[in-house]
C-alpha cells in the first residue's frame, strides 16, 4: 500500500517539485501516473523509494512510515518492493541470470532457492534463451524484461516503474505493460509512470495525472481493449 | 549471513582486485615499500640490540698488535700496557687462540674460514681490563700512543656508537613510517575510490534492492586485505633475499666481523616466521582498515 498525505517536496535549488499531494494506492491495484516532462512524476517515485525525503507531509509505503524510518531500516524496507527504470539499470558485466540472481544474493537467499527461483522468473518474462547473454547483447525490450524479472524475483508487494517503456520501441511497449498487468493479476501492486498517452488509453484503469507538482486528475477509465 | 553469502562477497572482493588491477598494483607497491622500510628498520634495530647485548665485557679493551712485531716486542708491549694508570689486568691472546675462540662461538662459519685458504686472518693481541669505565677513552688514547699497535677496540666505545646508531635509526624510521603511513593511506583511498567508481552501477542497484551497508562494504574490505596480504608476501621475499645477501657479504669481511662480533648478527632463519607473520598481518590489516575507512567516506551508505 502506498499513501501520501499532504506531501510537498522542495529541492535545495528552490524548485517545488510536488505541492501538497495526497494519494492512496491499495494493495493489488494497478495505477498509471501520467503528466508532462518536469511535472514531478520521478520526484514522487524517488520519494517512494526513500531516495529523497518529503519536505512536508507523510509518506507510507508497505506499512513503513518513510518520514520516521531510520537509515538502517532502509535495506529491509527496499526489500519489500521492486523497481523498473527507463534506463534499465542492468549491470553490464553480469549475464541476465547474474543480474537477477544478484538481488537474491543481496538479501542472502539460500543458494538452492536462487537456482530455482531465477530460471523461473526468467521464464515468466520469456527470456530462457537469453539467460547467459550480457545486457549489451539484448534489445531494449529484452533488457526491460530482464529488469522486470529482477523486480519480481524477491516477490515484492509493490513494483514501481518509472517510464519503463521510455527507451523501447512503441510496439514493444504494449508487451511490457502486458507483462506488468500479468504480474498485477497475481496480486502485486503496480505503480507505473509514463507519458505515453496511447498506452494509457489502450489499457485504461486508474490514471493519476500530475501537473506542475499537483494531482489534477485521479480516476478509473475504461481501456480500449476492455471496451 | 550464510557461508555461501560470505564466499560470494569474498569472491567479489578478489574480483575487485583484478578489475581494478592498475590501482591495486600501485597500492601493492606503496604498501610493499612501506612494509619493507619499516621491516628493515625493525630488523636493524634488533640486530643492534643483539650486538649491544653480545658485548659482555664492557670494561675491556682489545689491543691488536702489528704483524711485524716479534715475540720480544709483543712481551714488551704487554709490560707497557700493564704500566698504564687505571689498567687492572692484561691477558695475552694469540691469533691461534682468537681463531679457536671464534670457531667455538660460531661453528657454522667454519666454511668461511676455510674459504680463506686456512690462512688465519687474525692477529695477536692483548685483552686489557679497566677498573673504571669512565677512564676508557683516556686509556685508549694512551694505548694508541704506543708503537706497533695495529688496532684498539674498546667495547664501551663501540656500545656507545651502537646506541647512537640505534637512536638515529629509530628517529629516521619513525619519520619514514609517518610519511609512508600518509602516502599509503592516500593510495588506498584512491584505489578504493577507483574501485567504487568501477562498481558504481552495482552499488547503486545494490542499494535499491536493499543491500545492507556491510554487504556493500565487504568486497572492498576483502580487496584491501588481499592487496595488503600480497604486499606482505612480497616484502617478506625481498627482505629474505636482501638480508641473506647482506649477511653473506658482511660475514666475509673478517675485519668488520671482528668489530661487530659475528655471533651477534641475527640469522634470518631464526626470525623468518616472525618476519613473515608480521608482514602479512601488518599488510592485510593496513589494507583492510584503509578500505573500510575510505569505503565509508566514498560510498554514502
Ligand atoms: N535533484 C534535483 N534537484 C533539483 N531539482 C530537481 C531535481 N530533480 C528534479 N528536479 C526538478 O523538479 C521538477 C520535477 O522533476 P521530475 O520529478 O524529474 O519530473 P518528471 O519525472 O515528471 O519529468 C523539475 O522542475 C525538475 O527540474
Ligand atoms: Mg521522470
Amino acid at each position: 500500500m502506498v499513501e501520501l498525505k499532504n506531501v510537498s517536496v522542495t529541492y535545495s535549488s528552490g524548485v517545488d517539485a510536488l505541492n501538497n499531494v495526497s494519494l492512496k494506492i491499495n494493495d493489488g491495484d494497478f495505477a498509471f501516473v501520467v503528466g508532462s516532462s518536469g511535472a514531478g512524476k520521478s520526484t514522487m517515485i524517488k520519494l517512494l523509494l526513500k531516495e529523497i525525503n518529503a519536505t512536508s507531509g507523510v509518506v507510507t509505503v508497505n506499512g513503513y512510515n518513510l518520514n520516521k524510518m531510520k537509515r538502517r531500516q532502509i535495506p529491509e524496507f527496499r526489500r519489500t518492493l521492486g523497481f523498473v527504470f527507463q534506463d534499465f539499470r542492468l549491470i553490464p558485466s553480469m549475464t541476465v541470470y547474474e543480474n537477477i540472481a544478484f538481488v537474491l544474493r543481496v538479501i542472502d537467499a539460500p543458494k538452492k532457492y536462487i537456482r530455482k527461483r531465477v530460471p523461473y522468473v526468467i521464464s515468466l518474462v520469456g527470456l530462457q534463451a537469453k539467460s547467459n547473454s550480457y545486457p549489451d547483447e539484448l534489445s531494449g525490450g529484452e533488457k526491460q524484461r530482464v529488469a522486470i524479472a529482477r523486480a519480481l524475483v524477491n516477490d515484492p508487494k509493490l513494483i514501481i516503474a518509472d517510464e519503463p517503456t521510455g527507451n523501447i520501441d512503441p510496439e514493444l511497449s504494449y508487451e511490457i505493460v502486458e507483462l506488468l498487468k500479468g504480474i498485477n493479476d497475481c496480486g502485486t501492486t503496480i505503480l507505473m509512470v509514463t507519458h505515453e498517452h496511447d498506452l494509457v488509453r489502450h489499457f485504461g484503469g486508474r490514471i493519476i495525472n500530475i501537473t506542475d507538482g499537483e494531482i489534477v486528475f485521479d480516476e478509473v477509465i475504461g481501456g480500449i481493449n476492455e471496451a | 549471513m550464510k557461508l555461501s553469502g560470505v564466499k560470494y562477497l569474498v569472491d567479489q572482493g578478489v574480483e575487485n582486485v583484478w578489475k581494478n588491477k592498475m590501482m591495486a598494483f600501485a597500492t601493492f607497491c606503496v604498501l610493499l615499500i612501506s612494509l619493507l622500510l619499516v621491516g628493515a628498520s625493525v630488523i636493524f634495530y634488533f640486530n643492534i640490540n643483539s650486538m649491544i647485548g653480545g658485548i659482555s665485557d664492557k670494561n675491556e679493551i682489545a689491543v691488536f698488535i702489528n704483524d711485524k712485531a716479534d715475540k720480544a716486542r709483543i712481551t714488551e708491549i704487554g709490560q707497557d700496557l700493564a704500566k698504564i694508570k687505571g689498567v687492572s689486568e692484561v691477558t695475552f691472546e694469540s691469533k691461534e687462540d682468537a681463531f679457536n675462540k671464534m670457531l667455538v662461538q660460531m661453528p657454522e662459519y667454519e666454511k668461511i674460514f676455510e674459504s680463506l685458504g686456512n690462512d688465519n686472518p687474525l692477529v695477536d693481541g692483548y685483552r686489557v681490563k679497566v677498573s673504571n669505565i669512565d677512564e676508557v677513552p683516556q686509556i685508549i688514547s694512551e694505548i694508541r700512543g704506543l708503537n706497533d699497535i695495529y688496532y684498539v677496540k674498546a667495547s664501551q666505545e663501540f656500545v656507545n656508537v651502537l646506541k647512537e646508531l640505534r637512536r638515529v635509526v629509530t628517529m629516521v624510521a619513525c619519520a619514514i613510517i609517518a610519511a609512508l603511513a600518509v602516502v599509503s593511506m592516500i593510495m588506498i583511498s584512491n584505489t578504493t575510490k577507483a574501485s567504487i567508481f568501477t562498481r558504481r552501477e552495482e552499488i547503486q542497484i545494490m542499494k535499491y534492492v536493499g543491500a545492507t551497508n556491510s554487504f556493500i562494504r565487504t568486497p572492498f574490505f576483502v580487496e584491501g586485505m588481499v592487496t595488503g596480504f600480497f604486499s606482505g608476501i612480497g616484502a617478506f621475499i625481498i627482505t629474505w633475499a636482501a638480508y641473506n645477501s647482506l649477511f653473506e657479504l658482511l660475514t666475509k669481511q673478517v675485519n668488520v666481523m671482528n668489530v661487530i662480533g659475528l655471533g651477534n648478527i641475527i640469522q634470518f632463519s631464526s626470525i623468518r616466521v616472525y618476519v613473515l607473520l608480521s608482514y602479512i598481518i601488518a599488510g592485510s590489516f593496513i589494507g583492510a582498515l584503509g578500505s573500510v575507512i575510505f569505503t565509508r567516506k566514498h560510498i554514502n551508505v
